[in-house]
């Protein structure tokens, strides 16, 4: 885990994903400043080519309605994080 | 003097996170409008009898009966006018199923600086976030007929994301550290 994280430069960030109920993140780290477009567009290829650990190969991935967000480092977690979800409307 | 945890939203994520609150030395106040359904008894913490009766007395009948716990119940709808009123206490937990009401309470907490821990799933049961609202983003409602993640057969992973809601709320009184968390079934991240 540490070797993971010191290959993340400090303007780069790990990108996290989550799709059909499994979460795996990118093997390489993404450009702080990569837009949402790209995201998804870097991720609905990573899981059509199998690309994603965790995540079952999926050729019609589709990650449009999905939400992109980003959380700056923290005290535990020493590099950047841009998280690839699904939305969460309920809660009840 | 115990501190108080006041949760909105009494259905799937929050009846089942009161009841980790009963370990808890706190006072609890809970907050619904709603009435349990047939179809909750699958998802949430409410038991058949109860189908008719308010979330609120339901799940207060169920902690008295079940742990001895006394809660106290508001069956007001959050609004504007009310949220005042209703949003005080040490710990605001917001497990409600709508983004205009998640909407009230965020600035509400904003506002008055009370800490605040948001519940909140996929309605497909793919996905939970436990996330201090510091950094949480509302997803609004996609639109009339949208998935609501309340058929039984989300019920482990509707219980597992209330279990963290009950660690990040557990961590926060005991340390006052604020922890959040992305939840799939595939695994938990640390946000």
């Amino acid at each position: 885990m540490d070797n993971v994280v010191q290959l993340i430069q400090e303007n780069e960030a790990r990108l996290n994903v989550t799709y059909g109920g499994q979460n795996g993140d990118l093997p390489d780290a993404v450009s702080i400043e990569t837009t949402d477009g790209d995201i998804k567009t870097m991720a609905t290829e990573a899981v059509a080519g199998g690309g994603i650990p965790g995540i079952p190969t999926d050729a019609r991935a589709d990650f449009g309605d999905f939400v992109v967000e980003r959380y700056p480092p923290t005290e535990d977690r020493t590099h950047h994080l841009i998280q690839l979800r699904p939305k969460t409307e309920f809660g009840g | 003097m115990s501190k108080i945890v006041t949760v909105v939203g009494v259905g799937a994520l929050g009846s089942h996170f009161v009841q980790f609150l009963r370990s808890e030395d706190v006072a609890i106040n809970v907050i619904d409008f709603d009435r349990v359904e047939q179809k909750n008894v699958q998802s949430q913490f409410h038991g058949k009898p109860n189908v008719g009766k308010l979330k609120v007395d339901s799940l207060k009948q169920s902690m008295q009966f079940l742990y001895g716990v006394r809660i106290k119940t508001v069956s007001n709808k959050l609004v504007g006018d009310n949220v005042d009123v209703l949003l005080q206490g040490d710990l605001i937990v917001d497990c409600l199923d709508n983004g205009a009401s998640r909407k009230l309470v965020q600035d509400h907490v904003r506002a008055k600086g009370i800490p605040c821990l948001h519940g909140a799933l996929a309605g497909d049961g793919s996905f939970g976030r436990v996330i201090w609202d510091e950094s949480f983003v509302i997803d609004y409602e996609s639109g009339p007929g949208a998935a609501t993640c309340e058929n039984g057969e989300f019920l482990p992973f509707i219980a597992l994301t209330s279990a963290y809601l009950g660690i990040a709320t557990q961590i926060f009184l005991a340390q006052g550290k604020k922890s959040s968390y992305s939840i799939s079934p595939g695994g938990v991240i640390r946000i």
